[in-house]
């Protein structure tokens, strides 16, 4: 065949040049050597994480409860539960459950192998003391507290079995538990106080707390005894990997850049741009693990004009076109979504063509709605009151493109007659102008395992606020069928009826346009191609690293 | 004036509005329950009237105890102190490259042929105007990213730090260097550095010895600026190269509402900045014997510019 011998020709002459280059560029790393991660070849055995996202102020999830806990806690804390690809709950720490008729009753029976890496035997005990350590309002937990908050009590049967007594049926409380928000950690951890256990909290997973150093990094190394990976993990026994270096480089940029240099191997809340370039650039791969629970939305506070009004409320979703913005702000990285619920929620219902784009229909709509004049600015009046849509946007919560994407809708809900007045607000300030119930429009994430996130979100009795003035139904919903669907829901043992129950709270959700989806909570990851065996759990989407290892 | 600093702050921080108590506990994905809203607004004293709270605030401050921070959970001195050395380091190593690129662009530069002069003013005007956060990301681009000579991110190795000090060190060193160049040009045409030459000194020898010395004076009064620009500018750096220092920890602080921690962080520096005036004031009378007689105003009068042939 003619082509052969010429490809080899053609080899022959770029080696040369290739062996020149490599000098060269030996010569160059020779230079500063010493300042570079350790690179070599299949001896590669510790891992450099670059997180994007705050770094916690305690290590330990039950305190507080948020994603960047979660994110180091995968590491070394452990759940009672998991849950697998197709959403169905699997065994992990415990290995069997039984719920009573009443649904008031979960026997839960539990692995009698395993310790923790301070060598306290888990166990029913231990459960106990774990939930009872969430419950405590001096723990300050409240993610995983409020995941937990139909439990009464944790009766210890024996060693290996312990009994949740419920104060109402739920049906989400596996679920619930396969979180990291209430993942099990040693006791006499826990009992070293919040100040210690915040520091090196204690579990039985993969990889143990060495060392944090605030501001600069959190030390993870293997637990050589590990034994207790979840029902879907790659491999039985300890991690291949002997470190994790868990770094904090809060600046997209300086993120990418650091894992274009080779200097970190994995970075999460990776940029649409930087997702983009890396699909095209050999070397780095995405992981791409959409978050469970509620979907990126925008949601209208209903409880008082002008988004009371249902007609309003559509003509706003009417005007704006989120896929064009998506398209462009988000590099074709980010992927519509039609419903309440994230993709990864097989019970989640969309509809795409309640929301289709008609400007038109929007301005008959406000006319029709009683917005029929306008002022100087063009924006729309009635009874002298301007159509004006606050909407505070928390620049923590919301990335770059998605701000933009705000813009965006802001100047096309403008065109209609709209003011919609977009106010950046740091965290604290944001939870404030919510509390306040000083919004029209807001946009907060809400990340849980199942459909009951559904309940949290959309129930009446998340309307009424708490002493704190905080509450999660910012759409105000106050739907006696919604509220009945869901109580339905979370008392049902049946998963089809419970399947049912959910479809029909999104239908009704997305039909009264109570809220407009955008897409996913956005969770991509990338990492040096040269890794393998790196997944998402199909929990709440932390990467795990148990059966993580380098190719060389 | 360290009280006026301290009450600014604890005002300003609380015109904002929202509570810091949901901040403390709040985050992505999590709501607070009122339990833990109660136990951390009774641990913190954040339900105490905003009066009690400041008396109380002040009281702590002097007495020398800044309190402990809301989020971080630990005393604010240790916070701090765990932190400072590192953006001190930082600031101080900034401000001796600064120091280094101006000497060797006013040297080089002044009063030489006009193409010297032009590059050289040029250097320094682009320098001295590019903000902190393009040029970082440059230096990135070009020496991590590119050329793979240096990290991208602070590894706590020396070169590490390279890209972070340069980031800190590039525009400090083109406003020192534009100074030094009017006072050298003045220094130059002096009379005593025609005595000099006329001394026989040569031309490389004569603006080490004399004309440098001179021209260093406003420069050094201006290092004082230049530590709080600094300073400053450790909050984008430290952010930005991912390094530990009290920047970061600022930055962190004042999106959580973390109050003690800001307050003690804004008043450390606040001190600092006091104390490197005060030395910058010293280290300008030692170097200019004019100072040192300043009262008997026995300054030589003025001397018109002019250029000196090479």
């Amino acid at each position: 065949m003619p082509s052969e011998p010429a490809g080899t020709t053609g080899a022959r002459r770029i080696l040369p040049i290739a062996a020149v280059l490599a000098v060269g560029v030996l010569a160059l790393a020779g230079c500063t050597s010493g300042d570079a991660e350790p690179t070599t070849d299949a001896s590669r055995t510790t891992l450099v994480y670059a997180s994007g996202d705050a770094e916690p102020t305690c290590l330990d999830p039950h305190v507080g409860g948020n994603y960047p806990q979660a994110l180091a806690a995968t590491q070394f804390l452990e759940s009672l539960v998991s849950r697998d690809e197709d959403g169905e709950i699997i065994p992990w720490l415990a290995t069997g459950w039984e719920v009573s008729e009443d649904g008031l009753t979960w026997d839960l029976t539990l692995r009698d192998d395993v310790a923790f890496t301070d060598g306290t035997p888990f166990d029913a005990e231990a459960v106990k003391a774990n939930i009872e350590h969430l419950q405590d309002p001096a723990t300050g937990s409240s993610t995983g507290y409020l995941a937990a908050a139909k439990i009464t009590e944790v009766e210890v049967v024996d060693d290996a079995h312990a009994r949740f007594h419920l104060s109402a049926p739920d049906s989400a409380l596996l679920e619930s538990l396969s979180q990291p928000w209430l993942a099990i950690e040693s006791p006499v951890g826990l009992s070293r106080g919040t100040d210690e256990n915040c520091l090196a909290p204690i579990g039985t997973g993969p990889f143990a707390v060495q060392s944090w150093t605030p501001q600069d990094r959190i030390v993870f190394t293997r637990n050589d005894d590990y034994s207790s990976p979840p029902a879907d993990a790659g491999h039985e026994g300890p991690a291949y990997l002997e470190t994790i270096e868990w770094r904090f480089i809060p600046d997209p940029a300086t993120r990418y850049a650091a894992l274009e240099a080779g200097q970190v191997d994995v970075i999460d809340n990776a940029q649409p741009d930087a997702i983009s370039r890396a699909g095209e650039a050999s070397g780095i791969v995405e992981l791409d693990a959409p978050r469970p629970g509620a979907s990126n939305r925008i949601e209208f506070n209903g409880s008082k004009a002008p988004f009371d009004d249902e007609r309003v409320r559509e003509a706003f979703v009417r005007a704006v076109d989120p896929d064009a913005g998506i398209q462009a702000l988000f590099f074709d990285t980010a992927e519509r979504s039609y419903s309440p619920l994230s993709s990864v929620e097989p019970t989640s219902v969309g509809d795409a063509d309640l929301f289709t784009v008609d400007p038109d229909e929007a301005d008959a709509l406000l006319d029709e709605a009683g917005w029929t004049d306008r002022d100087d600015d063009g924006v729309r009046t009635k009874g002298g009151v301007r159509l004006t849509a606050v909407f505070p946007i928390s620049t923590n919560q919301s990335t770059a493109a998605e701000q933009s994407l705000f813009e965006q809708f802001a100047a096309s809900a403008g065109e209609v007659g709209f003011d919609v007045q977009l106010q950046p607000l740091d965290l604290s300030s944001w939870y404030g102008a919510l509390a306040a119930h000083e919004y029209d429009l807001v946009s907060a994430p809400y990340t849980k395992v199942g459909p009951d996130v559904l309940r949290i979100v959309y129930h009446s009795d998340s309307m009424t606020p708490a002493p704190s003035g905080y509450f999660a139904n910012l759409a105000q919903v106050d739907d006696p069928e919604i509220d009945a669907l869901l109580d339905e829901a979370s008392a049902s043992q049946d998963a089809d009826a419970r399947a049912a129950a959910y479809a029909d709270v999104q239908e009704r959700l997305l039909e009264t346009y109570r809220l407009l989806p955008l897409y996913d909570q956005q969770n991509h990851f990338l990492l040096t191609a040269d890794l393998e065996g790196v997944r998402a759990m199909p929990t709440v989407s932390t990467p795990t690293f148990l059966d993580a290892r380098f190719t060389s | 004036m360290l009280w006026a600093v301290a009450t600014i702050v604890f005002v300003g921080i609380r015109l904002v509005p929202g509570d810091p108590a949901l901040a403390i506990l709040g985050g992505p994905g999590s709501q607070a329950s009122a339990e833990a809203l109660a136990a951390v607004r009774a641990e913190y004293g954040l339900d105490q009237p905003v009066l009690v709270q400041y008396g109380a605030f002040l009281g702590r401050l002097v007495t020398g105890d800044f309190g402990e921070s809301y989020v971080l959970r630990r005393p604010v001195a240790d916070v701090i102190g765990a932190q400072i050395g590192a953006t001190l380091a930082l600031a101080a190593a900034s401000l001796v490259v600064a120091w280094a690129i101006a000497i060797g662009l006013a040297l080089v530069s002044t009063g030489r042929s006009r193409w010297a002069r032009s590059i050289g003013g040029g250097i320094e005007t682009v320098a001295a105007a590019l903000p902190q956060f393009w040029l970082a990301s440059i230096l990135v681009i070009v020496f991590a990213t590119g050329l793979g000579w240096l990290p991208a991110v602070a590894d706590g190795t020396p070169a590490g730090v390279v890209l972070p000090v340069l980031t800190l060190a590039i525009p400090v060193a083109g406003f020192l260097a534009q100074i030094m160049r009017e006072s050298m040009l003045d220094a130059l045409a002096a009379p005593f550095s025609l005595a000099a030459r006329s001394r026989g000194e040569s031309e490389t020898g004569l603006r080490l010895r004399h004309a440098l010395r001179h021209a260093a004076v406003p420069g050094v009064e201006l290092s004082a600026w230049a530590f709080g620009y600094l300073v400053s500018g450790a909050v984008v750096v430290e952010t930005m190269f991912a390094m530990p220092g009290l920047g970061r920890t600022l930055l962190q602080a004042v999106t959580l509402r973390d109050v003690p921690l800001v307050t003690a962080v804004v008043l450390v520096v606040a001190l600092a900045y006091l104390v490197v005036t005060f030395l910058a004031d010293v280290a300008a009378t030692l170097i200019d014997p004019r100072r040192r007689d300043a009262e008997t105003g026995d300054r030589p009068a003025p001397t018109p510019r002019a250029e000196v042939a090479a």
